[in-house]
């Protein structure tokens, strides 16, 4: 490194702050040591670097400035906050109002351990198809497998009903009881693919909220089908067939 | 420096520096005013983003630099200029420059520089910051600040050398 060169470097020193340890600047410092000229154009130069530091530390920040940063920050913070609350309430508002929205939109359901509702579903087992757990024309082994798989099978037929034709019989489930499901073909003309034409469901009365008390069978149409219904030694007895009441009344 | 210093402490040790670099850069007192503020602004709304405790300064400084440049809406690229370039326009400056220079004529000096080397001079002689400090500050490698310095500097104080003798 030559004299001129050195200079270039030491232009970026400044005294007293840690540029010496740039490796450049301390063999340029290096060299000032041993070159007179070029130590006393140090000296000159590191008076001009104070100097001008100095100078540049002479511009002051206005009065007030400091105070006016933090007071309209807290003006900002205030601000924010009113805004956070301001849009909390409307959340809270747009909550509450979808809420009242909804209740007036989907009405009350009934709860869905009902009678109607129990009925309605076995209804629409009978209509949409449904697999009969064991195909039979025997009486006796369709009690037996409604036995052992602990469904209601203590049930009592109507006079009516006794010599229509079994088909078969499955289990159906009914909140946590369990719904005997017997199938029968009362000598109709079926549809292609339609195996019984008159279905009889068993339940324990206690597991169906609201049910009939009575003995005597109540009629009601559900969908396409009509029912009878009846109470007897504490069994829920549901009869279905399609058509309106003469359809159903031969049975009971 | 911790993190958890309230923003009343964090004001107080650095309105007046940001002040000083920010009027070095606008030479208009509302404008540095300004930059100060929103300075701190930005400082309470992503401070807490900053996760490294000795940056707090660094940040604080880049933030202002980058409002700045985002407020001139400068659409040119700095050039990058080698340091070893910088040589031929070493200035012939004569000794008694020193005790004719007041912030005045500092800032007027550096006025006249290209914009360029405005940022890393007003941060060399301000903040007494290192070159690794301006290249973060400023976003460029350390070559390219040690080059800024270089061509700025010569300049400066060529003009300064050219400064009448103060009246005081």
């Amino acid at each position: 490194m030559n004299r001129e060169e050195a200079k270039t470097v030491l232009l970026l020193y400044r005294p007293g702050l840690a540029d010496d340890a740039d490796p450049q600047i301390a063999a340029a410092l290096a060299l000032a040591k041993h070159d007179q000229e070029l130590a006393r154009w140090l000296a000159e130069h590191g008076a001009r670097q104070n100097a001008l530091r100095a100078a540049f530390r002479q511009i002051a920040a206005p009065a007030g400035l400091k105070e006016q940063i933090i007071s309209e920050q807290a003006a900002l913070q205030k601000m924010a906050a009113r805004r956070r609350r301001l849009a909390f309430a409307t959340l809270a508002a747009a909550v509450a109002g979808l809420i009242l929205l909804a209740a007036l939109t989907f009405p009350f359901r009934p709860a869905d351990d009902t009678f109607t509702v129990f009925r309605s579903r076995m209804v629409k087992i009978a209509l949409r198809g449904y697999a009969m757990d064991l195909a039979t024309n025997n009486a006796v082994e369709i009690r037996s497998y409604l036995a052992r798989n602990r469904a209601p099978a203590d049930y009592v037929l109507p006079a009516s009903l006794q010599p229509v034709k079994m088909i078969g019989c499955a289990v159906q489930r009914w909140q946590n009881a369990k719904v005997s499901m017997i199938c029968f073909h009362t000598g109709k003309p079926l549809p292609p693919g339609q195996q019984g034409d008159l279905w009889l469901f068993v339940v324990d009365r206690a597991s169906v909220k609201s049910a009939p008390e009575t003995d005597l069978p109540r009629l009601a149409a559900v969908n396409r089908l009509v029912t009878a219904t009846w109470v007897k030694d504490g069994k829920l007895y549901l009869l279905e067939t399609e058509g309106t009441a003469p359809a159903i009344r031969p049975y009971l | 420096m911790s993190l958890n210093v309230d923003f009343e402490s964090l004001v107080a040790l650095y309105y007046q520096p940001l002040y000083q670099f920010a009027f070095s850069l606008t030479r208009v007192e509302a404008d540095a005013c300004d930059f100060t503020q929103q300075t701190f602004s930005i400082w309470a709304a992503k401070g807490h983003q900053l996760k490294d405790t000795s940056k707090v300064k660094t940040w604080l400084f880049t933030t202002l630099h980058r409002e700045f440049l985002g407020a001139r809406r400068r659409q040119t690229r700095f050039p990058h200029v080698e340091l070893e370039n910088a040589a031929l326009d070493l200035p012939v400056v004569p000794p008694n420059t020193a005790s004719r220079v007041d912030a005045a004529h500092a800032l007027a000096a550096l006025a006249q520089l290209d914009e360029t080397f405005q940022a890393p001079v007003a941060l060399f002689y301000l903040q007494d910051c290192s070159y690794n400090e301006i290249a973060e500050i400023l976003g460029v490698p350390i070559g390219t600040v040690k080059s800024r310095l270089a061509r700025g500097l010569a300049r400066l104080h060529q003009l300064l050398a050219d400064v009448p003798p103060s009246k005081s």
